[in-house]
C-alpha cells in the first residue's frame, strides 16, 4: 500500500492576483510505499521545506492531489493526517519546548488523548528507538546537539506516526552522532522522506532518492545510480557524494 | 550582554533545581500550590502594626528552604529587581503615620515605622514563598494543579506558552547582542542609533522563532490546551504535609 501519492503538486507563494508570484513547485507526481526511505535533494530553495511543510499542512495546497496514509489532504481530514505523519525540524532547539524529555515526548501522545500509562509506554519505547531512554528525566537545554536530534526524532515516534519527515536531519552534527543518528534512522521502520543537501547522508540512509530542480522533479530513481550521476547532479546545483568524489584523496595522497 | 546570557542560565537552573529529587520536590504540586497560596492569604491579613506575628510566618520559609536544599542567597541574586520594587512599597508610610508606638531608648518608633516594615516584610515573604514554589515544582507540574484547582485553561495556557517564548525571546536577544558586540568592539550596550534596527529585527525574528516553535506543536496534536499531567500521585503524606502546614499557620496567625 502506497503511505502517500503525490499527484501535480504545485505551489507558489504570494496570492493569485500578485503579478510576480514565486512557483516554488510545478507538477510535482511520485508515490511512497509503506517503510520506504526517500531522500530529497535538490540545491537552495528548490522547494524541499516548502514540500514538506505542504504534507503536513502547515502550507495550504493550491493546486494538485496529495493522499496521506490514505487519507485525502483537506481540511476536514488534517487533524487524521497529522497524527500520521511526524515531522523533525531542522532546528531542534525550536521543536523541543518542554523542560524535560520524558515530558516533551509525552506532549503528542497526551494531546492524543492518550492515558497516562499508554503515554509511559509509548514515551519509553520512543526513547528505546533512539536509544535515550537513559535520559528521560533530563533537562532539554543539558543535551548535546545530537542528543536533542535524537530526542526530536522520539517525540514522533511517540505519536506512532507511519511516516517521518526530516528536514536537514544531519545539520550541526559531528561525525559520530551523525554515523549515530544513520544508524539508528536505518534501524527505524517507518517511512521515511528526508531532505537534506548532505548527499552522504542520503546515500546512507535512503535507498531511493528523488531529485527536485526549478520546481519539477528532475530524477527519481535509486540512490545509488542518482547520486553517482556526477553530470546529473552538477546540472541541477549539485556535486558528488564526498564518498564518491576522488578528488580530495587524490589530493592527499599527492601531498 | 553578559546579563542576558546569566537570564538564561538562571531560568534553566531554577528548571534543573525543580526536577532535583529532594524531599520538597517530591511533594506533590496540588498541596504545595495550596499552601503556597494559604501562606500568602495568611502573610497579608495580618494587621499593620503586627510586625511580631508576622515575623513568626517566616518559620515556613526557613523550614521549606532548608528541606528544598534552596539557596537563600541565589534567591536575592534572582528576585532582586522584584524585591527591590516590593521594598519600595511602604517607603512613604513614617511620613504618613506619625503616631509614636514605642521608645527604643530615646528613639521613637512610630506607626508608619512599622507598617512600613510590615508591608515590606509581606512583599518579601510572599515573593520568597512564590520563589520557594517555582524551584521546588515544574513548570508542568505547577501548570498541572492549576488546573486542577480549576483556574481556567486559557490563563494556565498563557503561563506555560509565556514561559516556553520568554526564553525563545532572550536566546534571540543574546544572539543579536553577541553578533552586535563583536563588531563593536570596546563599545558598552548598544548605540541609540541602532536600538530601532535592532527591537524591528528582534520582533521579525522572535515572531519566526515563535512560529517554528508553534509548528512543532501543531503537527503534535495541540489544539489549544496542554494536557498537563503529573508523574506521580497524590497521596496520604502529600495531603498530609498541605494539612499539617495549614493548621500550622492557622495557630501562628490567631494563637501565636
Amino acid at each position: 500500500m502506497n503511505i502517500l501519492e503525490v499527484e501535480e503538486l504545485s505551489f507558489s507563494y504570494g496570492n493569485a492576483k500578485e503579478k510576480f508570484r514565486n512557483q516554488v513547485l510545478n507538477q510535482i507526481s511520485f508515490h511512497m510505499e509503506e517503510q520506504e526511505s526517500i531522500g530529497l535533494i535538490g540545491a537552495n530553495g528548490v522547494g524541499k521545506s516548502t514540500f514538506l511543510k505542504l504534507l503536513t499542512g502547515l502550507l495550504t495546497m493550491q493546486e494538485g492531489r496529495l493522499r496521506i496514509a490514505g487519507l485525502e489532504m483537506k481540511k476536514e481530514n488534517l487533524q487524521q493526517i497529522r497524527a500520521e505523519i511526524g515531522y523533525v525540524f531542522q532546528d531542534s532547539d525550536s521543536q523541543l519546548f518542554m523542560s524535560t524529555v520524558y515530558e516533551d515526548v509525552a506532549f503528542a501522545p497526551r494531546n492524543y488523548g492518550k492515558s497516562e500509562e499508554e503515554t509511559r509506554e509509548l514515551v519509553m519505547k520512543a526513547l528505546g528507538q533512539v536509544h535515550m531512554d537513559g535520559r528521560k528525566d533530563r533537562q532539554i537545554y543539558r543535551l548535546s546537539g545530537g542528543e536533542k536530534k535524537l530526542v526530536s526524532i522520539a517525540t514522533v515516534l511517540a505519536m506512532g506516526s507511519k511516516l517521518m519527515l526530516l528536514d536537514e536531519p544531519s545539520v550541526a552534527l559531528d561525525p559520530r552522532n551523525r554515523r549515530n543518528l544513520i544508524r539508528i534512522l536505518n534501524e527505524l521502520p517507518q517511512a521515511k522522506i528526508i531532505a537534506s543537501h548532505d548527499l552522504d547522508f542520503v546515500y546512507d540512509t535512503c535507498k531511493r532518492v528523488v531529485l527536485l530542480s526549478e520546481g519539477r522533479i528532475a530524477a527519481d530513481g535509486r540512490g545509488e545510480d542518482i547520486l553517482t550521476d556526477r553530470m546529473l547532479l552538477e546540472k541541477h546545483g549539485l556535486e558528488l557524494p564526498l564518498s564518491f568524489s576522488s578528488t580530495p584523496k587524490n589530493k592527499f595522497l599527492a601531498i | 550582554m553578559m546579563k542576558i546570557s546569566e537570564a538564561i542560565s538562571d531560568l534553566h537552573k531554577m528548571d534543573m533545581e525543580a526536577g532535583k529529587h529532594g524531599w520538597l520536590q517530591g511533594i506533590h504540586p496540588l498541596p504545595k500550590l495550596l499552601v503556597t497560596v494559604f501562606f500568602i492569604l495568611t502573610t497579608v491579613s495580618y494587621g499593620k502594626y503586627d510586625l511580631a506575628g508576622l515575623l513568626k510566618m517566616g518559620i515556613y520559609l526557613i523550614i521549606g528552604f532548608v528541606m528544598g536544599d534552596i539557596s537563600v542567597k541565589l534567591l536575592i541574586k534572582r528576585m532582586r529587581a522584584v524585591l527591590a520594587l516590593v521594598c519600595l512599597v511602604g517607603i512613604a508610610n513614617p511620613l504618613i503615620d506619625r503616631k509614636v508606638l514605642f521608645q527604643i531608648g530615646e528613639f521613637a518608633v512610630t506607626g508608619g515605622m512599622v507598617s512600613a516594615v510590615t508591608l515590606m516584610l509581606k512583599g518579601v515573604f510572599a515573593v520568597a514563598a512564590s520563589y520557594l514554589l517555582m524551584v521546588t515544582t515544574a513548570v508542568e507540574d505547577l501548570g498541572y494543579a492549576l488546573r486542577r484547582l480549576h483556574i481556567p485553561k486559557v490563563f494556565v495556557t498563557v503561563l506555560m506558552l509565556v514561559y516556553r517564548y520568554i526564553i525563545v525571546l532572550l536566546k534571540e536577544i543574546e544572539r543579536m547582542t553577541d553578533a552586535y558586540s563583536l563588531r563593536a568592539p570596546g563599545q558598552t550596550g548598544l548605540h541609540y542609533k541602532v536600538w530601532g534596527t535592532m527591537v524591528g529585527q528582534l520582533l521579525l525574528r522572535s515572531m519566526d522563532r515563535a512560529q517554528i516553535v508553534y509548528d512543532s506543536m501543531m503537527l503534535r496534536g495541540y489544539q489549544g490546551e496542554f494536557y498537563l499531567r503529573c508523574k506521580k500521585r497524590a497521596g496520604a503524606g502529600d495531603y498530609l504535609y498541605a494539612a499539617v502546614w495549614v493548621m500550622v499557620m492557622l495557630v501562628l496567625r490567631y494563637r501565636g
